[in-house]
C-alpha cells in the first residue's frame, strides 16, 4: 500500500481535447470504479443513450411534417413569428390601398361620364 | 456492513463525488462550475485517500430528472463535460480513480462511510494506474465502393418480351458474386482490426474492447470495425503515434487514436 509513489508534484494528464461526446459518453458512463451509492440512477449505455438522442432529433422533425410547428410562432422560441405580424400587417395595408384605389378610380370614372354629358 | 438503500431522496441536498485521489491540490479545480452552479467542488478526506465531491440540489438528480436530461443532448453533454472536466483536472494534480458520473449521497457522513469501504479497491486501481494513462484506438473500415464490380455490371437489356437465354443464371452469379464481395470485405475488416488490436496489445499493459458505433445518422459512410481503449505506461506513450501511422500504412484502414485520457476503463475489475 505504501509502494506508491504519491508524492509528486504534478501527473500530466490533461484529457484529449476536444473530444467528441461519444468518446467522452463512453467512459462517464459506466465506466470509473463503480460503487454503490446511495441515490440509484439508472445510467442507459451509450447505444441506448444515443438512439434515444436520435429519436428525439427526429421527433422534432416529424412534428414539423404533421404541421405542429408552434414553436416557430411562438415569439419566445423563433424570430419567425415576429416575420410573420410583419407578413400580417403589411397584407392588410395592401388589401386597404386597393380598396382605396379602387373607389378613387370609380370616382374618377362616375367625373368623366358627367363632364361628357 | 453498512445501510445502503435507495430510498427515495427526501432531503434538501445530496452529496455528488467525482473522484478520488490521494492528495489533489485545491488549487486543480479552482475554477471549475462542477455539476451544480453556485456550489464550490471540495475535498472529502476519509482514511488516507481524499473525495472531489460537490453538494447538489437533491431535486436535480432524481430519477425523473435525469431521463429528461438523457433526452437533452446539450444537457447531458453539459453534464458529461462538467463531471469529466473535474476528473481531468483533480488527474492533473495526482493519480486518479475516477467513479462514474452521477455517484451520489445523501450526506457527507454516508459518503465518507461508503468510500472507507471501498478503500481497498481505490488502492488496487491507484496501484494499477499510476503512471499509466488511457488511449482509445477506433478503426473505420472503408465504405464499399461505388464502383463495385458486382453492381456495376450492366443488366440484361430489358427489350424483348423473352428473357435474353441465360439471364437466369447471370442474375444468381451476380447475386452470389455480391454477397462472396460482402463476405470478403467483412474478412478483410475483421483481419484489420485483429491486426490492429495486436499491435497495440503489444505495446499496452491492458486493453479492453468498448462497443462498437453506429454509423452517424448523417456521418461517415465509414463503418467501425474496432472501438479499443488501452491502459499505456507514461513512457510508451511516444510509441503510439508512429505506430498508428504504421498502421494506416499497412492496413489502408482509417484509424484515430484518442487520449490521454484518465483510466477510466482501467479502474474497475478488469
Amino acid at each position: 500500500m505504501t509502494d506508491l509513489d504519491f508524492g509528486r508534484e504534478a501527473y500530466p494528464i490533461p484529457g484529449p481535447p476536444n473530444s467528441s461526446l461519444a468518446d467522452i459518453l463512453e467512459r462517464v458512463l459506466d465506466k470509473g470504479i463503480v460503487i454503490a451509492g446511495d441515490i440509484k440512477i439508472d445510467l442507459l449505455d451509450i447505444e441506448l443513450l444515443t438512439i434515444r438522442l436520435r429519436l428525439f432529433v427526429a421527433s422534432v422533425d416529424t412534428a414539423k411534417k404533421a404541421g405542429i410547428d408552434w414553436w416557430e410562432t411562438d415569439p419566445a422560441l423563433s424570430s419567425r413569428a415576429a416575420q410573420n405580424s410583419l407578413r400580417d400587417e403589411n397584407r392588410a395595408l395592401r388589401e386597404r390601398l386597393d380598396a382605396l384605389e379602387a373607389k378613387t378610380e370609380e370616382t374618377e370614372e362616375t367625373k368623366e361620364t358627367s363632364d361628357h354629358t | 456492513m453498512t445501510d445502503r438503500g435507495t430510498e427515495q431522496v427526501t432531503a434538501e441536498s445530496a452529496l455528488y463525488v467525482f473522484a478520488v485521489c490521494k492528495l489533489p491540490d485545491p488549487s486543480a479545480f479552482a475554477g471549475l462550475p462542477g455539476v451544480a452552479a453556485g456550489e464550490a467542488l471540495r475535498r472529502l478526506r476519509f482514511g488516507e485517500l481524499t473525495a472531489i465531491v460537490q453538494t447538489v440540489r437533491a431535486a436535480d438528480f432524481t430519477d425523473e430528472a435525469w431521463q429528461a436530461r438523457m433526452a437533452d443532448r446539450g444537457e447531458l453533454e453539459r453534464y458529461a463535460r462538467a463531471h469529466h472536466d473535474v476528473v481531468s483536472a483533480a488527474a492533473e494534480s495526482c493519480p486518479t480513480v475516477p467513479l462514474p458520473m452521477a455517484t451520489l449521497y445523501h450526506d457527507e457522513e454516508r459518503a465518507r462511510q461508503a468510500l472507507l469501504d471501498e478503500t481497498e479497491r481505490f488502492l488496487a486501481a491507484l496501484r494499477r494506474t499510476t503512471d499509466h494513462s488511457e488511449w482509445g484506438v477506433k478503426v473505420y473500415a472503408a465504405a464499399p465502393a461505388a464502383s463495385d464490380p458486382a453492381r456495376t455490371r450492366p443488366e440484361p437489356s430489358a427489350g424483348g418480351s423473352r428473357p435474353t437465354p441465360g439471364a437466369g443464371l447471370a442474375y444468381l452469379e451476380r447475386k452470389r458474386g455480391a454477397q462472396a464481395q460482402r463476405e470478403r470485405r467483412h474478412e478483410d475488416s475483421l483481419r484489420v482490426a485483429e491486426a490492429v488490436e495486436a499491435a497495440f496489445q503489444g505495446l499496452a499493459t491492458a486493453g479492453r474492447r468498448l462497443r462498437l458505433h453506429a454509423p452517424e445518422p448523417a456521418g461517415t459512410s465509414h463503418v467501425q470495425v474496432l472501438n479499443a481503449t488501452y491502459l499505456v505506461a507514461e513512457h510508451r506513450a511516444a510509441e503510439l503515434e508512429p505506430l498508428t501511422r504504421a498502421l494506416r500504412d499497412a492496413t489502408g484502414a482509417r484509424i484515430d487514436i484518442s487520449g490521454p485520457w484518465v483510466p477510466y476503463s482501467f479502474v474497475g475489475e478488469v
